[in-house]
């Protein structure tokens, strides 16, 4: 019903405006749609929660599992606070996958189409509406983890007598790692949503993101020589995009905390342009 | 003899809503039985009631006096054809035929012979996925016939398919019950069953409104009218009103009798001297029958549908 | 009516029989239709064979690199081989024995009065700097005691008896066994008697606390132990490590150690006279115990032996010379395959139920129990075939690869190569019923694939990469689904070897069944849903 009303407005709108306000507006109008698309399809409310809920939930178990029983004891609290990241990635996937694949498997894709033509608009759309509710329920599963962490730790022998000040968001390093964090999730949406598009079949989609983003640690682990260990380490999604959640020791990190979001950043701007790409050149 | 199928008080709620409710029927071998009534009346969930796909809240469905979950060879006894659609896109026709074979003990030259019966043999090897809609119906067909079935169950197998088809098809059925097999065809379109079903199950609202042949039926919705075209429009009302008939004006010279025979009505004019044009007996068409009986199942529904309006207005 | 004189149609197909066997037959041809599940089957034993090869030559191994450089080596002539011990397992035997030989049956006694330690804390000990600087204590497996021993190379076969630093008094043979004796200490006041009698192959030994009550600890039989012996006096003391918990992994710190024993009352029986005592240090690898060999020696004042050495004669557990791994390695490749299998697995239900197909499959096969049965079976042998052929030819050829490249790949019985392989294709297998199920309770292949990934390889990378500390990383592969891993572990943990026990050393906490067992019971308990979801459901 609502697709009818948008398609209406935009008939309308294109009768009446000029060229230019018709770009600007078939952009709003396909945010609106797929706005009420994403919002109509019943995972989408549970898969945000789940975002934040899991995120918190490990990162929690983490943070009861972790103490420190000596000054210095080479933890990172900013990072153990943090660690629930590595399962709300998983969300997020299954967020981006199912809003593009969904509309393959059922064929709705070409009724999107069909009604908004112009579709690097559609995907531009998709990619805005999944990134902005990836950094909503990101920014409130940091915002938990962070605040568990402050409340939590100081008890698991996390004291400033062991040389660590209570966690605070006011602390450029822990800010970095907890904004870090959110903007990780957010790229982790975009890579999802850039491969999705080029696979379309949602399994294969969600099994290419999990196996690029879970093995980095595994075969990094397996790797004896310290070179590719630490190559792995760099330009690996996972890996080097989580180092931005180190607050403590960059200098023996092998890669820099916001370097390292950068390299998940190329990824993911990588996935995004083939995906975009191939959306473009493919029969829908 | 047992009834082919027999369904026994049926009744399913899909939440607040029945969706099949006290529903009976049975079907018989040698004739095409049409399954017809508007959208949502139940057809498709008491084939799958039927096929023991869904689970009916109350009720017995029978295939030859046995639940379908019971039948050893399933494909053997009932050939089913639910949704067209519902092939793996990337698995050729053959092989889709081929493994619904094996799962009854059947060979792959059994699969050659259905899809020769379907007439889909040029296109056997090709994707699934890149049928048309038409071709999906053919191959559904194929997949029923696999086990050479004594009791056919089609939902909607004309959908999709065009006029060539559809002429087809109603030749395949006739052709399927003339070998004394029984033949269930659900439809919401009566005129595709025109001329196809001897046999018509009319459900509405989840049960039952009609069981009978189409010969009656369409007795039954034609009632006893005659239809006269005349310049002399009063006096021919008149005259057969006092011969006991009921007439109503239904345009400038025409008049619709009711309680006389044509010939009778022929006869009175001609005795009276009153000029006509054209007297026909009504025969209705089957839509018209269909129409007649689900009136009141759509009239419901557009009432309850206005009520449900009114209630949100207020 | 019209249907009087109606024959009821009888079908001419003739069925074949109403058999399991059918619907294993349908499924599998369900199964090898889909072109992309097979691609995605192909790919999953390439991936699993291509990472193993991967990680077996990437990286490049160089060694002895002099100050300009011009005798470096790299890759095959880097790898340092260590001793094997009889059966064929890769060993520590590096010790300082004060020897002689014995030829036929015989008996050595001795009374050892003090065992003593050094150790460095501060890593390796530059060469001549004697004990300066080392900080006093014995290890828990610093062992002094006697020994009789094939010969003195290293690997050879032997028994001993000795008093260790904290293990009271042990029998150790052949490396790989070890029985506790008395649960005492050696010193001055409170000695400990020891002996060792050799008849034939087999060695007995035997501990007192006065000389004159004597109790056997054990009996060692060394096959094909040739007659003449080398029988005599030890001390080593194994190199210490404490590993810590931290960010990014934990961090091992250590050093060489030093035991030194007091041995008196020296008897030898022997058929043939008796000989000198000569000292020898027992393997002479340059890396051996960091140096810690100049300070091995041996004292001989009146009856009164004082031995000092380093080292360990015992398994050894992946802590050799130079570049070592475990055999598994070769198969990390195993985490992508498995995706690859969940994957396919998922989508064997999950296309049925997208497409409305699964009406169909089960109008022709009503039981539906049987139906799912079926599946299983299927998806479970195929996901089984792949494995095996993934495993079998990861296993050997990665590890002949990193073998080549300079890497020393610990050596295993044929007992754990198979049942490494078969373990790991029993995985996919199990891993693909796992998925099926949690795919036949969505109905939703992205959920399903997301779930069974998550719960296998998560857990395993938070235990592995150390990102959570190590208790919660033991919890973590003994309940998650993670523990199947253990199925993997060709290292076999030894209590007198000390060395950091974690998964993310090779060392899980379950036994290799135990952990598959594990997995096992997530699979069958989402298969019982499964089952039970697909029977009181609606198709």
């Amino acid at each position: 019903m609502s697709r009818m009303s948008n398609l209406s407005r935009m008939s309308r709108l294109s009768g009446a405006k000029p060229r230019g306000a018709l770009r600007a507006s078939s952009l709003r109008d396909a945010l609106h749609a797929e706005w009420t698309k994403l919002r109509t399809l019943p995972g989408t409310i549970w898969l945000v929660l789940a975002i934040a809920g899991l995120t918190v939930a490990v990162s929690a178990m983490s943070v009861a599992a972790t103490t420190c029983l000596d000054a210095e004891c080479g933890r990172d609290p900013a990072k153990v606070s943090l660690t629930g990241v590595y399962l709300g990635q998983a969300a997020v996937a299954i967020l981006a996958v199912l809003a593009v694949s969904g509309e393959y498997s059922t064929g709705m894709v070409r009724v999107t189409f069909a009604a908004m033509p112009r579709r690097l608009t559609v995907f531009a759309a998709k990619a805005a509406l999944v990134s902005g509710l990836t950094l909503l329920s990101g920014a409130v599963a940091v915002f938990g983890s962070v605040l568990i962490g402050r409340l939590v730790m100081p008890g698991k022998g996390f004291t400033v007598t062991h040389g660590y000040p209570p966690l605070s968001l006011a602390d450029g390093p822990v800010l970095r790692a907890a904004s870090g964090s959110a903007l990780y999730l957010v790229l982790i949406a975009l890579l999802s949503l850039g491969i999705a598009t080029l696979v379309r079949e949602s399994a294969t989609a969600i099994g290419i993101v999990l196996g690029l983003l879970y093995l980095s640690p595994v075969i990094a682990q397996a790797v004896s020589d310290p070179h590719w260990h630490r190559r792995l380490e760099r330009y690996t999604p996972m890996s080097a995009g989580l180092a931005v959640q180190a607050t403590r020791n960059l200098a023996n990190l092998p890669i820099g905390p916001w370097e390292g979001l950068g390299v998940l950043a190329a990824w993911a701007g990588g996935a995004v342009l083939v995906g975009g790409l191939a959306l473009h050149l493919r029969d829908a | 003899m047992e009834a082919a199928i027999e369904v026994n008080g049926l009744r399913k709620r899909f939440g607040p809503t029945p969706a099949l409710d006290g529903l009976s029927f049975a079907i018989e071998p040698g004739q095409v039985t049409g399954f017809v009534g508007p959208n949502g009346a139940g057809k498709s969930t008491t084939m799958r009631v039927i096929l023991g796909l869904d689970a009916a809240d109350e009720g017995t469905a029978l295939i030859g006096g046995v639940p379908y979950r019971n039948l050893r060879h399933p494909l053997s006894h009932v050939g089913s054809l639910l949704d067209a659609s519902a092939l793996q896109p990337s698995r050729s026709a053959r092989n889709h035929l081929l493994w619904l074979a094996h799962s009854q003990g059947l060979s792959a030259r059994r699969v050659d012979e259905v899809v020769e019966q379907a007439g889909l043999r040029s296109a056997i090897r090709r994707k699934a996925g890149g049928y048309s809609l038409g071709m999906r119906q053919r191959l559904g067909i194929a997949a029923a016939l696999l086990g050479d079935p004594p009791v056919l169950m089609l939902d909607e197998p004309f959908n999709g398919m065009d006029p060539e088809g559809i002429v087809w098809m109603r030749g395949f059925l006739r052709a399927l019950s003339a070998q004394g097999r029984a033949v269930l065809v659900s439809s919401h379109l009566m005129s595709e069953l025109q001329g196809a079903a001897d046999h018509l199950v009319v459900v509405g609202r989840g049960r039952v409104i009609a069981d009978a042949s189409v010969a009656e039926l369409i007795a039954a919705a034609s009632g006893d009218r005659v239809a006269l075209r005349t310049g002399a429009r009063t006096q021919a009302m008149t005259v057969l009103a006092n011969a006991g008939a009921t007439v109503a004006s239904t345009g400038p010279d025409t008049l619709t009798v009711s309680g006389l025979t044509a010939e009778r009505v022929v006869a009175l004019l001609n005795q009276n001297t009153v000029p006509f044009s054209e007297v026909s007996s009504h025969r209705a068409t089957l839509e018209e029958a269909y129409m007649e009986l689900t009136r009141e199942a759509v009239e419901f529904r557009a009432a309850s549908a206005v009520d449900g309006a009114e209630e949100v207005a207020r | 009516m019209s249907t009087t004189e109606i024959t009821p149609y009888r079908s001419t197909v003739r069925p074949g029989r109403n058999g399991f066997a059918q619907l294993l037959r349908a499924e599998w041809t369900k199964l090898r239709t889909v072109r992309g599940w097979t691609i995605g089957l192909v790919i999953a034993v390439l991936l699993t064979v291509g990472l193993g090869v991967l990680v077996a030559v990437g990286g490049s191994i160089v060694c002895g690199s002099n100050p300009d450089g011009s005798d470096s080596k790299s890759g095959a002539a880097c790898r340092q081989n260590p001793p094997l011990g009889p059966d064929g397992e890769a060993v520590s035997d590096s010790f300082y024995f004060v020897h002689q030989p014995l030829t036929g049956d015989g008996s050595i006694t001795v009374r050892v009065t003090s065992l003593t330690g050094l150790y460095s804390t501060h890593g390796a000990i530059q060469p001549d700097a004697g004990t300066a600087g080392l900080t006093p204590g014995t290890q828990p497996w610093t062992k002094a005691g006697i020994i009789i021993k094939q010969n003195t190379t290293q690997g050879s076969a032997y028994a001993a008896m000795a008093v260790t630093g904290s293990n009271g008094v042990r029998m150790q043979y052949n490396y790989s066994h070890d029985i506790a004796g008395d649960s005492g200490t050696a010193t001055a006041t409170s000695p400990q008697w020891l002996r060792l009698t050799r008849s034939g192959d087999t060695v007995s030994g035997y501990d007192s606390r006065d000389g004159v009550h004597w109790t056997q600890v054990g009996t060692a039989t060394l096959a094909g132990l040739p007659s003449t012996v080398q029988v005599g006096l030890f001390t080593t003391s194994p190199g210490y490590t404490v590993t810590s918990d931290s960010f990014g992994g934990g961090s091992s710190t250590g050093g060489p150690t030093l035991g030194t024993g007091t041995f008196d009352n020296v008897a030898l029986q022997s058929s043939s006279p008796a000989g000198a005592w000569t000292g020898s240090a027992i393997g002479d690898d340059s890396a051996r115990a960091l140096s810690m060999a100049q300070n091995e020696q041996f004292q001989q004042t009146d009856g009164t032996f004082t031995v000092t050495g380093s080292g360990d004669i015992a398994p050894a557990g992946g802590q050799g010379p130079g570049a070592q791994r475990a055999a598994e390695e070769s198969l990390v490749g195993v985490f992508a395959g498995l995706i690859a299998v969940i994957v396919v697995a998922a989508m064997f239900i999950t296309a049925e139920y997208r497409r409305g197909l699964i009406r169909i499959t089960l109008a022709a096969s009503p039981r539906r129990g049987r139906m799912l049965a079926a599946k299983t079976t299927v998806i479970g042998v195929v996901a089984f075939v792949t494995g095996l052929i993934a495993a079998a030819v990861a296993l050997p050829l990665g590890n002949h690869m990193a073998y080549n490249h300079g890497t020393y790949v610990l050596p295993i019985p044929a007992t754990t190569e198979l049942r490494l392989i078969v373990g790991t294709a029993a995985m996919f297998a199990v891993v693909a019923v796992l998925a099926l199920a949690v795919g036949t309770l969505f109905r939703r292949s992205t959920a399903a694939v997301t779930l069974v990934i998550v719960a296998i390889v998560l857990p395993y990378i938070l235990a592995v990469a150390e990102v959570l500390p190590g208790g919660t990383a033991q919890w973590l592969t003994r309940l998650t689904p993670a523990a199947a891993f253990a199925v993997q572990q060709s290292l076999v943990p030894y209590p007198q070897v000390t060395a950091t026990y974690t998964p993310a050393n090779g060392y899980f906490p379950l036994s290799p069944w135990a952990g598959f067992g594990v997995l096992c019971a997530y699979a069958a308990v989402a298969l019982g849903l499964a089952f039970l979801r697909l029977r009181r459901r609606d198709a």
